[in-house]
């Protein structure tokens, strides 16, 4: 089975973010990291090839650094990847990212696509479900589970009361959440093996897009203002015996009418 | 008076045959052990130096097994085995003698007129009663009053018969052989045994006494065979092990190479051990001394280190199968194309993971080397249970999963609670003075000026209890004029959870970033309050070109206190302290309290450094320590160390409710400490006993900021 996982490098979500002056992350403050939600999807791609065999391929539209951090996700189990990087490319939209990754996507052999919901970064968790409609494919969100089953894939399908299984023909698109199971941690023989792995790194017009349709020239969005959010009040602590630090609990979500 | 050879024993019949007999016996056991050698061969290269460092080593030889210092911790073991141990050695003499024609009473009994061979009979005479008391001893121990560390084997048993008639018979022979035909000079007890014998029957005296002499010979030829295959080996290898022994601090895990392709990391199989790891399994005494003093084992875990051990022993001797006890000739080997003189790969190839040791014990230990320190033979245990470690993590990513925040946070943001380097100097924050950060200081040239570099670590960094530590410390730094600095953002985690977690390729890249850094100022001296990262920058950094003169705070203050430079003033007069009152669960004032401390395992035990906390809490006004039973060197683990701190401890009781006990038992109204992981576990432990009646946990280092006034 030919699996492509969608993996966006982030800054680290535990860095201290910065605005630049044009309102958009200073991407240089922090070290990059896989989008952690994609990190799901990669661990489950991981475990659909431990079950049933294939190659897992990573896919990224990034600057050409990313290639580091998509090592780190190669270090997990994933078998080699592709970087769409342009100079054009700085400030596309979601629009345009969701079109040149389709491209991209449609130059890659695959029975499967997964990604994870949302990026860290943008959050605007469109692009997954553009991607499958411009390639046709059928779209699967909010799963907490995936299974493969001969030529289809089943899921079940998260909301707030319960789920809902879902089944699809292969290929089609699955957005996974984090309750398919945790990310595993990278072993040293993994990133040993990671390092001669192959990213393959292609520009637009290898891609034979147009930068002047998919370019940060083109954009269909833009930022108007950018604000921190307000300071979240102190974490109170509670310690004691279960017993005490339970009542204790109870009165507090009691005094704030939370019960 | 010259003694010819054999004359000694022209009473013995057939005396000649003495030398086919045990000779025999004696080159049997050469093979067995020649069989057991072939697997320590094929094992991992890696090992000690035998021959560097001789003095030391020698040393420990004396110390260790010739002294026998760690068994009289155990004063009633130490002298019941100092017995069997005397017995034993001066007996060989004897032995020696009856299986070589007399060879020493012949060199011996030359000068003199014999008197020295005469003196050394009567001293035989004497530990032969000396050893069989100590193998009556012993059965009582093992039957009667049973420690519990001492299990109850076939095998033990045994040994001990085996032992009591080599020594009896021998004894007999001679009274035996005095009744017959008259005294023996020196062999006084003998002689007296000999006195109600002496109305027997001639005939049936020289028939018992032949009975008796053979039955001897035999009885030792056959446990000289047996010796090996068991646990009184140690009479041999101990001298062999302590001799090896680790002369490097031991607070320093082996580096790893990480950069050779295609290898196993860490420890998976018995062939990745090392020989001296495998020779560490055939020197067990089985003593249970490990297992008594294992924090792990004593709350119900199934971490059992004597176990391990063992374990080792039982692989290694699994891996003998095919091995012939007498190899075939080079000749039949390549007829037969097969060698019978080395270990079936697949069977080096045995797992340790649930051939010594199971999956859960192996996460349970929490590295604090109570074992290492009790073991009479220094055997060495945290070693291989980092070792094994290493491999599940390196190589198959298994360990248990809450693991995973912390080794992330390493990685990341090179701090385990995974928090951003720009809080790093949170805990300065409302301090009465200003703490200096190495790089502003560097920037103005001011960085030659200091004395010391304060390492913050990063329990005092982000954990609230920890920070008021900092703050206390700080503050006593500040009251004793002490020109100091930080690293700030700079500081990353010392590496050591990740370490002893298994996890080398991340403790590899924050020593080595680390160790940039601090080149980069070159402190002349580095003052921690964190025993881990005491532990590390001192002894591991050396390994990645850093060495460093690094103190712990312990010390440090014990100095400043002794310098005059701090000076506890009267209860009450802590003026300098308001950093630390703020928030401080400290009630009330030092005077008229009774302390306990509690040791910190990387400071203790593994760095020696006892008296001087004791020197800090010692100093403040009215107070007296109490001391736990287990203290100093023997200290007991607070559970979190080799990186118990970040993960859940489900199994069991908990170790930090263990201590805590113990801490309350003295009836000490504040159990100091020194590690800002100890104070969590006490803390917690303190929390969880309810302690309503107002026990805390301080660091010492908060202790003396309540009542130090500037000089
Ligand atoms: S290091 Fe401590 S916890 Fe680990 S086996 Fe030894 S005594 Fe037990
Ligand atoms: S390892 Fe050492 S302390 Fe433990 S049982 Fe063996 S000899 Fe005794």
């Amino acid at each position: 089975m030919r699996i492509v996982v969608l993996a966006k490098p982030v800054p680290d979500t535990t860095g201290t973010e910065r605005l630049g002056d044009d309102l958009r992350l200073d991407r240089l403050s922090s070290p990059p990291i896989v989008n952690p939600n994609d990190e799901y999807a990669v661990e489950q791609a991981i475990r659909l090839v431990e079950a049933h065999g294939g190659e897992i391929t990573l896919l990224t539209m990034a600057p050409p650094g990313a290639t580091e951090t998509m090592r780190k996700a190669l270090a997990m189990g994933a078998h080699g990847g592709l970087l769409v990087t342009d100079d054009a490319l700085a400030g596309a939209c979601a629009l345009a990212t969701t079109r040149v990754l389709a491209a991209a996507l449609a130059t890659l052999d695959h029975d499967l696509v997964l990604a994870g919901a949302a990026s860290a970064d943008g959050g605007a968790g469109v692009v997954a479900a553009g991607i499958a409609a411009i390639r046709g494919l059928p779209y699967l969100s909010y799963a907490g589970s995936v299974e493969v089953l001969g030529d289809r894939v089943r899921i079940h399908r998260l909301h707030a009361t319960g789920y809902t299984v879902l089944e699809a023909p292969l290929p089609a698109f699955v957005v996974v959440t984090q309750m398919v199971g945790e990310p595993r941690y990278a072993s040293l023989k993994g990133i040993m093996a990671a390092r001669s792995r192959q990213i393959r790194s292609v520009s637009l017009a290898d891609l034979g897009l147009d930068p002047a349709e998919v370019g940060g020239s083109a954009a269909t969005t833009r930022v108007l203002a950018a604000r921190r959010p307000a300071e979240r009040g102190a974490t109170r602590v509670v310690r004691g015996s279960p017993a005490e630090v339970a009542r204790e609990i109870v009165d507090l979500l009691d005094e704030r009418r939370l019960l | 008076m010259t003694i010819a050879l054999f004359e000694p024993f022209e009473h013995v019949p057939a005396y000649p045959l003495v030398f086919p007999v045990f000779w025999g016996a004696f080159a049997v056991f050469a093979l067995v052990v020649a069989r057991h050698v072939r697997v320590w061969a094929a094992a991992h290269p890696g090992g000690p130096a035998p021959f560097e460092r001789v003095p030391a080593r020698a040393w420990g030889v004396v110390r260790y097994t010739i002294a026998q210092t760690r068994m009289f911790r155990d004063p009633r073991a130490g002298v019941m085995h100092y017995a069997l141990f005397l017995g034993s050695t001066i007996l060989l003499i004897g032995n020696i003698n009856a299986v070589t024609g007399g060879i020493p009473q012949a060199v011996v009994g030359w000068p003199l007129d014999g008197i020295l061979w005469t003196a050394l009979v009567a001293i035989q005479n004497a530990v032969a009663i000396a050893a069989l008391i100590g193998v009556a001893w012993a059965f009582e121990r093992r039957l009667v009053s049973r420690p519990p560390r001492l299990l109850l084997t076939r095998t033990a048993i045994v040994i001990l018969l085996m032992i009591a008639v080599v020594v009896s018979t021998e004894l007999l022979a001679q009274a035996f052989e005095a009744a017959a035909w008259g005294d023996i000079p020196g062999a006084f007890v003998a002689n007296a045994l000999a006195i109600p014998l002496a109305g027997l029957d001639e005939a049936w005296l020289e028939a018992g006494f032949a009975v008796l002499w053979w039955g001897h010979v035999v009885a030792l030829g056959a446990f000289l065979i047996w010796i090996p295959t068991n646990k009184h080996f140690h009479i041999y290898t101990s001298f062999v092990n302590v001799w090896l022994r680790r002369l490097t601090p031991r607070g320093r895990l082996p580096v790893m190479d990480l950069e050779v392709e295609d290898a196993t990391f860490g420890l998976r199989t018995l062939a990745d051990l090392g020989w001296k790891d495998i020779l560490d399994g055939f020197t067990c005494t089985e003593c249970g001394r490990c297992t008594d003093a294992c924090p792990a084992n004593r709350t119900g875990k199934t971490l059992d280190p004597r176990g391990l051990i063992m374990g080792i022993r039982r692989m290694s001797t699994a891996a003998e199968r095919g091995i012939d006890i007498v190899p075939d000739s080079p000749a039949v080997r390549e007829i037969r194309g097969s060698d019978d003189t080395r270990p079936d790969p697949s069977l080096l190839a045995a797992p340790l993971l649930d051939g010594a040791i199971d999956y859960d014990a192996v996460w349970d230990c929490v590295t604090c080397g109570a074992c290492v320190e009790s073991c009479p033979v220094l055997i060495e245990h945290v070693e291989k249970i980092v070792g094994i470690r290493r491999n599940l993590v390196l190589d198959e990513s298994r360990f248990p999963h809450e693991a995973t925040a912390a080794f992330t946070g390493m990685e990341r943001s090179g701090n385990p609670w995974g928090q951003p380097a720009s809080t790093r100097l949170d805990w300065t924050k409302g301090l009465a003075f200003p703490v200096p950060v190495a790089r502003d200081l560097a920037a103005t040239g001011r960085l030659r000026d200091i004395e010391v570099l304060y390492w913050v670590g990063c329990a005092a960094a982000f954990d609230d209890r920890a920070r008021r530590t900092a703050r206390a410390f700080a503050t006593c730094l500040d009251a004793a004029g002490v020109r100091f600095a930080v690293l700030g953002q700079e500081e990353a985690c010392s590496g050591d959870p990740a370490r002893r977690m298994g996890n080398e390729y991340v403790f590899q890249m924050l020593a080595m970033q680390n160790v940039e850094t601090l080149k980069k100022y070159d402190p002349p001296t580095i003052v921690t309050a964190c025993p881990h990262c005491f532990n590390t920058l001192s002894h591991e950094y050396p390994d990645f070109g850093g060495t460093f003169t690094v103190v712990h705070h312990s010390a440090y203050l014990a100095r400043l206190l002794a310098d005059g430079r701090l000076t506890p003033g009267a209860a009450g007069t802590a003026a300098s302290a308001p950093a630390v009152a703020a928030g401080s669960d400290a009630p009330g004032r030092p005077a008229g309290r009774t302390v306990t401390v509690h040791d910190s395992c990387y400071i203790a035990r593994y760095n020696g450094i006892v008296s001087e906390p004791r020197a800090v809490v010692g100093a403040l006004p009215g107070v007296r320590i109490r001391e736990m039973e287990r203290n100093g060197r023997q200290t007991f683990c607070c559970g979190a160390g080799g990186g118990r701190m970040w993960m859940d401890e489900t199994r069991g009781t908990r170790i930090n409710e263990e201590r805590t006990r113990q801490a309350l038992e003295t009836g000490a109204q504040v159990v100091a400490v020194e590690c800002p992981f100890c104070m969590t576990m006490v803390g917690d432990g303190l929390a969880t006993a309810g302690a309503a009646d107002g026990v805390v946990a301080l660091d010492i280092a908060e202790l003396l900021a309540e009542a130090v006034a500037p000089r």
